[in-house]
């Protein structure tokens, strides 16, 4: 939680729109470095499309995206991958046919570049790679306690730990920021407990900037250093957890006022 | 009982890394290598005639496996499906026999390297539409390939050097002062040549998939908006994946028509056998190494056994037998997709579980 007060991404009056629906309606807002930076808002908010917009994978009509102080270009969703943007989603994207080390292992894919040659030999270079990502793995496995479950195929794995291999693998990208789309959907009380002090933990141990939507008022609140309102796709408040919950427009959008 | 990892400690990522990290797989490994390399040579399978085991069931075997590593490549590793094998070993054919004719004195095994590089290029511009669709659609498009294929193979009259059969054929071909392809070669030396590819394109293979570029494949089989979204380039991913499987389809149609047939026309790559390719790669397990010799076994050895078991013990017709084999597979086929719809390799990988505990239960 050091500099609070460097820009690490901003984004600036993005619109996004499918067809005729809005989902999103001039937007602004920034993260700092090495916060943690909630994004709230009841469904159907534009949550998730903002994500999707900050890793590249929706195209906003307008609007811009800036980055480490430059405005960033269009780019395809491998070309920010590149640029230190991870993410986990909402309903879990792990590659259920391999085993968590591997699913981890994917998180290096970026950071390995031997070329097919090495690859063919698996010899020289292209193990010493291996093992060097392995290294790194096996201490981002650890660091989050799935140690156990290592050399099992993800799609056999319990819900709150596919979550938690999914957090691995978007660590393992060493990410400037992370993106966690419901890191705590569906968890009981104990799973949401453990996933929050994970969550802090990256936070205070790697420094990783972390911008994460949720719905549990409570988590976010402990969490957050400050939360964005988001309200029919557009911004409703923006400050302080304590800021937030005072808002007049914020306690409206949630418990709805009578027209 | 024998074959566990308890006790047998890693103190190095290296050595896990290793492709048989247990000792009881390096052992089988080497025993295996021991009976394809020395055993079935000198002794043949016992109870069946030399010549037999060499050419209707060795070599067939070890050039289907090859065939069935490609497409287990695309299919179980990428998740991109493809009926266009036949046509893809018929590239690799016809392209050797091509690259022997304008070099005439060029080694055999370059020219089957170099045909394989050849389908890999036609691979990849067939491969190309899987960058926009996916599944059924993808299936049609492949198809595509394969009917284009052929009716090249018969039309491009380039392509078998206008000679009135229209089909191609091998010529004797000396390496080491060995005769080694064309009719007069000895079934035995061909067999060391067609193993010993075999060997080194499953380690060749091994390696690749275990790496940065096998994960790749299987991120984009698994999810590829996550794989994008970790940085995997779809179009890289997909294409070297259709060139790295149609390299090895294409040293498998060339070593096909040189090594064991001879001679071949059109109609030896046509669309069924893709679907023959296909069941081999099914049955023996999507995304499974040890899957794609256990299926092209399997499919290959079953019909031939019990044609010449029927033909040699009960006296039938070769032409009954040949239908009575076609039901038999068929029924094979069906009973192994129930009772194990991930193929034999699923069976395989119970079974190590199994032994990893036994005789406990659990």
């Amino acid at each position: 939680m050091s500099e609070k007060n460097s820009v690490i991404m901003e984004v600036k009056n993005i619109n996004l729109r499918f067809g005729g629906v809005i989902a999103i309606q001039d937007v602004s807002f920034n993260i700092f470095e090495g916060e943690i930076r909630a994004i709230i808002g009841p469904n159907g908010a534009g949550k998730s499309s903002m994500l999707n917009v900050i890793n590249g994978f929706y195209h906003p009509q307008e609007g811009e995206v800036w980055f480490n102080g430059e405005k960033r270009p269009s780019m395809e969703p491998y070309q920010i991958a590149k640029t230190g943007i991870a993410r986990t989603f909402q309903n879990i994207a792990l590659f259920k046919g391999m085993t968590t080390i591997e699913n981890v292992m994917t998180g290096r894919q970026l950071k390995m570049n031997k070329n097919f040659f090495w690859q063919m030999l698996r010899y020289g270079p292209a193990i010493d790679e291996e093992v060097q990502h392995r290294r790194r793995c096996e201490e981002i496995i650890d660091f989050l306690e799935i140690n156990h479950i290592r050399k099992t195929p993800v799609g056999s794995l319990p819900y709150g730990l596919q979550k938690r291999v999914e957090l691995a693998r978007a660590l393992a990208m060493d990410p400037k920021i992370l993106l966690l789309d419901e890191p705590m959907a569906g968890m009981n009380v104990e799973e949401k407990q453990d996933m929050s002090r994970f969550i802090i933990d990256v936070n205070e141990e790697f420094g990783t900037t972390i911008a994460l939507i949720e719905h549990d008022m409570a988590v976010v609140m402990d969490l957050a250093d400050r939360v964005v309102v988001l309200d029919y796709g557009k911004l409703l408040a923006d400050g302080t957890p304590a800021e937030v919950q005072s808002n007049q427009a914020v306690i409206d959008a949630y418990l709805g006022v009578p027209h | 009982m024998f074959y566990r990892e308890t006790g047998q400690f890693k103190s190095k990522y290296k050595e896990e890394l290793a492709a048989f990290p247990l000792a009881e797989d390096k052992v089988g490994i080497i025993i295996l290598l021991v009976i394809a390399y020395v055993f079935i040579p000198i002794f043949g399978i016992p109870g069946l005639p030399f010549e037999f085991t060499m050419g209707a069931i060795m070599i067939p075997v070890f050039i289907f496996t090859i065939t069935t590593l490609g497409l287990n490549i695309l299919l179980g590793f990428a998740g991109q499906i493809s009926l266009g094998t036949g046509a893809f070993m018929g590239v690799g054919a016809y392209s050797c026999y091509k690259i022997m004719t304008i070099f005439p004195d060029l080694n055999i095994i370059i020219c089957v390297i170099l045909s394989g590089l050849v389908t890999a290029v036609v691979g990849m511009i067939f491969g190309l539409p899987s960058l926009k669709i996916k599944g059924f659609y993808l299936i049609v498009a492949t198809l595509a390939a394969q009917f284009f294929l052929e009716w090249a193979f018969i039309r491009v009259a380039w392509l078998y050097n206008y000679n009135d059969s229209g089909g191609i054929e091998g010529t004797n071909k000396e390496m080491f002062g060995l005769i080694v392809s064309g009719p007069q070669s000895d079934a035995l030396t061909r067999y060391f040549i067609v193993l010993t590819l075999l060997v080194l394109l499953t380690w060749l293979a091994s390696n690749v998939i275990r790496g940065r570029i096998g994960r790749s494949w299987m991120m984009i089989r698994d999810m590829d908006i996550a794989a994008e979204l970790i940085g995997v380039r779809p179009l890289t991913a997909k294409l070297s994946a259709f060139a790295f499987s149609s390299f090895y389809i294409g040293i498998s149609g060339a070593l096909m028509v040189f090594f064991w047939l001879g001679a071949a026309e059109v109609e030896s790559f046509d669309v069924s056998h893709s679907f023959t390719y296909l069941f081999m790669v099914i049955i023996g397990g999507l995304g499974s190494i040890t899957g794609s010799y256990m299926g092209a076994a399997l499919v290959w050895v079953i019909p031939v056994l019990i044609k010449e078991i029927g033909k040699t013990v009960f006296g039938f017709d070769a032409f009954i037998m040949e239908n009575f084999s076609i039901i038999f597979l068929g029924v094979a086929i069906v009973v192994i997709l129930i009772v194990e719809p991930h193929g034999l390799a699923r069976l395989w990988q119970i079974t190590k579980q199994k032994l990893r505990l036994w005789p406990f239960p659990y």
